[in-house]
């Protein structure tokens, strides 16, 4: 008896000691692995500005810290982690409870390490593995926009809802040490246009930090091409499954340069358009990008080879859908679904309207290896972006009402029509998709009702 | 108790406990779509003397007239392509009786098979409803009437009283066939030309042709011209017009099902916009000599 309980004594010093060294090194981690690098800069320049507020678009900042119906830059914005509801932060230059106070110093460590002036780590929901790799001059441009160009708005961080001891934050330093190492943007090729569409894709746009497949500790598993890289090839964030982005089978290898930059600038092309997450990085983020950038970034992500195992074309199926249902034959399960509820829009081609209603056939959000979007945008909807391009931004309405079976079958029907194959989706998929969807984050707003 | 007992206890309760939050974590609960709201079934007097339920298509399977029904069905979603001798137009009965006619505000069938026999207005008479159906196929789809035994007809007829389901005549289901607008707004068709191409050109087209499909056949209606519906129709005339345009345009414009329907036009706005297309150039009526026979004409009539 005497044995065990001096043992487990044991244990519990050792555990505590253990504990307390762990801590005293990872608040000690913004002295001497993430120093703060200062520098002047002159935030009056008008066309350091001008160029801050372009990067500030390219890296999407607003719509992360920006609350639906909230003040620009504000904070607020929850995200649904498995561990709990973070909110985004107060970015604008106001000196109590913005970033009015910071250095330049203060601000680049924020934003390419991760660490806050007060030696706080930050959450990697603040993009800074991929920030890492943004040029200096980019930075101190970004630093003149926010300082000098965003309006100051009091409005206080919202704590996160994770229970103690989750909501502690030292142990992000490790995860920092391990997975957030300071790096700069190495090219691979010296084509500059592909270049350009690297650094950004790479770097301010963050595309990997939806698209790119993520590890137990929800780090990147991925955060350049490489060899057999598993770099942008789709993840799930929040119910919405992230394409495949490689020049691989389901993922744009359906797509064409041109179609991806159409998709980029105005939400939409011929064949398809962005719902969910994506709709807000068009309607905050690409539409306002120069087609310069638009085409160095689709003309990148078209030389993302097919992994090995996997085919650098899509081979579709013969269509015998069309056919089927013009002849008045719905005896494919989910064809009388399909019918009823679909093909108003969708159509009995499956090929939708131009720019209006998306084409379900050959589709590639459709036959995606996950079908978490497929599921997620039929029975919660989902709205286009509002671009100057088009006059008119389309919903899809939410089909909730529907049963798991019938929702499943319907399903299964459009994955594998019209020539589209892919995986089974079953009954428990759809109510594994309701409850993420009731689990949905409250955002914070000042003045709104609970 | 032995030092091994206490050890095997403990490590008991750690894999009970272990187990538990597994379980815990992996197990959900399966969560399915709520129940089909009721809609009141209303007698004479307004009174509610039972619910009703729009049926799902795969119910029809178990009607004893299920090929007629389904055939119904498919004639009414795509009349121009199934119909072509007697459509004369772009047009299919569910362009105007939007998501097969189960959509409230959208000329709904549900209360159709048990409202005719009715006198109308426009015929000044009684109407049965293959003579009702025959009325748009002539002036709506500026066509031919089918012949009232024809399997097509009846076809139609089938799948209006099937979506009826119980409810008995004499009594309505509390849906609407068209929401209410205000008549006594003044139309002003320039304004209106103005809403017409921020809002119904993009799918309607700059010049009211429609769009049409790779095979042919029409994506949306054409709102004008030789394609269109005749000045006999309903739809030609501004308020009743608008009532449509109000409530069931445009679609996807918001997350509720069936098809995400209006919500974005005010009446002025309804009005101005219904003045304008519905006076555009369209086919002339011949019959319309013999409307509106014993006077009441409504004002907005187009001859």
């Amino acid at each position: 008896m005497g044995r065990i309980v001096k043992l487990f004594i044991k244990l519990a010093l050792f555990a505590i000691c253990g504990l307390g060294i762990s801590y005293a090194f990872a608040i000690s981690t913004p002295y001497w692995f993430k120093p703060k690098a200062e520098a002047h800069v002159d935030v009056t320049d008008a066309a350091l500005i001008r160029q801050g507020a372009y990067l500030a678009r390219a890296g999407d900042c607003i719509a992360c810290h920006t609350a639906p119906g909230g003040k620009p830059f504000a904070g607020g914005l929850g995200m649904q982690t498995p561990m709990g509801t973070i909110y985004s932060t107060n970015i604008t230059p106001d000196a109590q409870t913005g970033i009015g106070g910071y250095s330049y110093g203060d601000f680049e460590r924020a934003v390419r390490k991760g660490i806050r002036p007060d030696g706080t780590h930050l959450y990697p929901a603040m993009p800074y593995v991929s920030y890492a790799v943004v040029k200096d001059e980019d930075i101190k441009a970004l630093y003149a926009y926010f300082m000098s160009s965003v309006e100051g708005v009091r409005q206080d961080n919202q704590p996160t809802t994770m229970p103690w001891p989750l909501s502690m934050r030292w142990p992000l330093a490790w995860w920092q040490l391990i997975f957030a190492q300071p790096r700069d943007f190495a090219a691979t090729t010296t084509d500059p246009q592909l270049v350009r569409g690297a650094y950004l894709v790479e770097g301010l746009a963050h595309c990997g930090a939806c698209h790119t497949p993520r590890g137990i500790a929800f780090q990147e598993t991925a955060l350049a091409d490489g060899p057999n890289s598993r770099f942008l090839s789709g993840s799930v964030l929040e119910g919405w499954y992230a394409k495949n982005l490689r020049d691989e089978d389901t993922g744009l290898s359906t797509w064409t340069v041109d179609e991806i930059v159409d998709f980029l600038k105005t939400g939409r092309n011929a064949k398809t358009a962005a719902f969910g997450s994506m709709s807000d990085v068009v309607e905050h983020s690409t539409q306002y990008l120069a087609a310069d950038d638009l085409t160095a970034i689709a003309t990148y992500l078209k030389s993302l080879n097919a992994r090995d195992g996997r085919s650098p074309t899509w081979q579709p199926k013969e269509d015998l859908t069309t056919a089927a249902l013009k002849a008045g034959d719905f005896s494919a399960p989910g064809a009388m679904s399909y019918v009823e509820h679909c093909a108003t829009c969708h159509r009995m081609d499956g090929k939708g309207a131009p720019r209006i209603y998306p084409a379900l056939a050959g589709n590639s959000m459709v036959f995606a290896d996950d079908p978490s979007s497929l599921i997620q945008v039929t029975l919660a909807g989902g709205r286009m972006p509002r671009t100057p391009h088009d006059t008119m931004a389309f919903t899809m309405p939410g089909f909730a009402h529907l049963t798991n079976r019938e929702v499943a079958a319907m399903l299964n029907f459009i994955r594998n029509g019209w020539g589209n194959h892919g995986s089974e989706i079953t009954e428990a998929d759809i109510s594994r998709m309701r409850h993420e969807i009731a689990r949905k984050p409250k955002h914070y707003v000042p003045g709104e009702q609970e | 108790m032995t030092n091994r007992s206490l050890i095997l206890t403990g490590i008991a309760i750690v894999a009970i406990t272990a187990a538990a939050g597994i379980f815990a974590l992996t197990h959900q609960r399966t969560l399915d779509a709520p129940v089909n709201d009721a809609i009141a079934i209303l007698d004479a007097t307004g009174a509610r003397i039972g619910d009703y339920r729009i049926p799902p298509d795969s119910s029809i399977a178990q009607e004893p007239n299920a090929v007629a029904i389904m055939l119904g069905k498919r004639l009414l979603n795509e009349t121009a392509r199934l119909l072509p001798i007697n459509v004369g137009n772009g047009l299919n009965c569910n362009s105007c009786h939007m998501a097969q006619g189960k959509l409230s505000d959208a000329n709904t069938y549900i209360n159709t098979s048990n409202f005719y026999p009715a006198v109308m207005p426009r015929a000044g008479r009684a109407v049965d409803l293959v003579t009702r159906i025959n009325g748009c196929f002539q002036r709506s789809m500026n066509g031919k009437p089918l012949a009232e035994d024809s399997s097509e007809m009846q076809a139609m007829v089938a799948y209006m009283d099937w979506l009826r389901q119980d409810v008995a005549k004499g009594a309505r289901v509390a849906v609407r066939n068209a929401g209410p607008i205000d008549d006594t707004l003044i139309p002003d068709p320039e304004r209106g030309q103005a809403i017409y191409a921020a809002q119904c050109a993009s799918c309607h087209g700059a010049n009211g042709q429609g769009m049409k499909d790779q095979s042919g056949n029409y994506i949306f209606p054409p709102l004008w011209g030789d394609e269109s519906f005749n000045i006999g129709a309903g739809m030609a005339r501004t308020y009743k017009a608008a009532q449509f345009v109000k409530y069931a345009m445009p679609p996807a414009m918001n997350l509720i099902p069936p098809l995400g329907t209006g919500g974005v036009l005010s009446d002025q706005d309804a009005v101005d916009v219904s003045e304008y297309f519905t006076h555009m150039p369209r086919p002339d009526f011949a019959g319309k000599v013999h409307d509106w026979p014993t006077g009441n004409k409504p004002k907005d009539a187009r001859y």
